[in-house]
C-alpha cells in the first residue's frame, strides 16, 4: 500500500467513525484523538490532541479509566485512537534522555485564565531548572496567590510537558504533585534538577 | 431509570466502544465491504448489535475479537444479496488492477481478462472461504489474525484458505 494509499484509507475511515459517532451519540465537534504510552518510566500515560495541539498528558491506571475521563470532560466530543507519533517521539525522546526539551504544540485556550497564566510562566522554566510556587505565582501576575497557583498545577492537563514538577516549596521541599510525589522525584532526579538548588 | 436515562447510558456506551475500537471496525468492515456508505451503516449497525449483547459479553473475555465478530457478521448479512456482493468484488478487482503497473506490448488485455475470469470464480466461493482468502492475499494477514476476524481458530482460516486456492487452481485454466 503507497503512502497516499494509506492516507486515503485513513481520512476515509474517520470519515466512516465520525458519521456513526453522529448519528448513534450525538457527539459532533471537533473530535479529540487519544493514544496510549503504556511502558514509560514514571508508568502509563494517556494522550489526548485536537485540531490546536495537545490537550492532555495524564497518569493513568488503564486505557478504559483514560477513554472514561475523556468522554466525561468532553460531552459532545467524538474520541478517536490514534497513534500520535509526534508527542510519544518527544516523549520517547525525554525518558531517554536524548532531548529533555519539548517541541509539542499545547492547546491550553479552554482553561481559565489565571491557569493559562501559571501554566505559560511554568513552560519557560527549562529541564535541569526549578522555581518556587510564589515565583510561578509572580510571573502569572498575582505575586500573592501561590496557593492558588499550586491549585492550578496540581489540575495541569499537560502533565512533563508543562512542566509542573519543576516547581517546588520555597524550603526546596517537593511539595504536591497530581501524579504522585515519587514521580515528581523522578522527573526532577532525571533532568539532573534533584535535591534542588534553590 | 427513565428512558432519557437510558438513551444516555446507551450513547455513553456506544461512544466507549467507538473511541477504542470504531477506526480498526471501520477499516475491516470497508475492506470487506468496499463501499464507504454501507461501511458507516454496518459500523452503526455493529455498535448497536454490540450494545445490546453487551450484558452477555463475559467480564474479562476478548472484547475487540468479540466486536470484530459481530461486525463479519453483520458484513456478512450485507453481502449476502449476491448483487451486492458481485458488486463489491468487481470495485475490488478494479482496485487491485490500478495497483499493478500496465505491461508494455499486447499483454495487459491477456492479463485483465484472466484477472476477470479468477475473480469471477472468486465470488462463486463460499463466503467464508472468500473472505479468509481475500484477508490473506490482499491483506496479507496471518492466519491468527484472520481467525479474531472472522470468528473460529487459526487452523479453520488456514483450511479455508487452504480450500479457496484448491478450488481456483482447479477452475482457473493455466496460460
Amino acid at each position: 500500500m503507497t503512502a497516499e494509499h494509506a492516507a486515503a484509507e485513513r481520512s476515509a475511515v474517520e470519515h466512516i467513525v465520525l458519521g456513526a459517532f453522529d448519528t448513534l451519540t450525538g457527539r459532533r465537534s471537533e473530535p479529540l484523538r487519544y493514544a496510549m504510552m503504556d511502558d514509560t518510566p514514571v508508568g502509563a500515560l494517556g494522550l489526548a490532541a485536537g485540531a490546536g495541539g495537545l490537550r492532555h498528558l495524564s497518569f493513568v491506571e488503564s486505557e478504559d479509566d483514560f477513554v472514561e475521563r475523556l468522554l466525561g470532560e468532553h460531552g459532545d466530543v467524538p474520541i478517536l485512537r490514534s497513534t500520535l507519533d509526534d508527542v510519544r517521539r518527544a516523549l520517547d525522546r525525554y525518558f531517554t534522555g536524548r532531548r529533555l526539551a519539548f517541541d509539542v504544540a499545547v492547546d491550553l485556550d479552554e482553561l481559565p485564565p489565571f491557569q493559562r497564566r501559571v501554566l505559560d510562566a511554568t513552560a519557560r522554566i527549562p529541564a535541569g531548572r526549578v522555581a518556587t510556587y510564589t515565583q510561578v505565582a509572580n510571573q502569572a501576575g498575582s505575586p500573592r496567590a501561590s496557593r492558588a497557583a499550586g491549585n492550578a498545577l496540581h489540575n495541569n492537563p499537560v502533565a512533563i510537558i508543562v512542566p509542573c514538577h519543576r516547581v517546588l516549596r520555597a524550603d526546596g521541599s517537593l511539595g504536591g504533585y497530581g501524579g504522585g510525589l515519587p514521580i515528581k522525584e523522578w522527573l526532577l532526579t532525571h533532568e539532573g534538577a534533584w535535591p534542588a538548588a534553590l | 431509570m427513565t428512558p432519557a436515562d437510558r438513551s444516555a447510558r446507551a450513547a455513553h456506551r456506544i461512544a466507549f466502544l467507538l473511541a477504542k475500537h470504531g477506526d480498526e471496525l471501520a477499516r475491516h468492515i470497508r475492506r470487506m465491504v468496499r463501499d464507504d456508505d454501507s461501511a458507516q451503516d454496518i459500523l452503526q449497525d455493529t455498535m448497536i448489535r454490540a450494545h445490546r449483547a453487551l450484558s452477555r459479553l463475559a467480564a474479562g473475555s476478548n472484547e475487540r475479537a468479540w466486536l470484530y465478530r459481530i461486525a463479519t457478521n453483520t458484513s456478512l448479512n450485507h453481502l449476502r444479496s449476491q448483487t451486492r456482493e458481485r458488486e463489491a468484488l468487481r470495485r475490488h478487482a478494479a482496485e487491485r488492477e490500478t495497483a499493478v503497473a500496465p505491461h508494455a506490448d499486447g499483454r495487459q488485455e491477456r492479463d485483465e481478462a484472466r484477472r476477470a475470469e479468477l475473480w469471477a470464480h472468486v465470488a462463486r466461493l463460499p463466503a467464508r472461504q472468500r473472505l479468509a482468502l481475500t484477508l490473506r492475499l490482499a491483506d496479507e494477514l496471518d492466519y491468527e489474525e484472520i481467525a479474531r476476524r472472522l470468528g473460529g481458530t487459526a487452523a479453520t482460516a488456514r483450511a479455508n484458505v487452504y480450500q479457496a486456492t484448491r478450488k481456483l487452481r482447479l477452475r482457473v485454466r493455466e496460460p
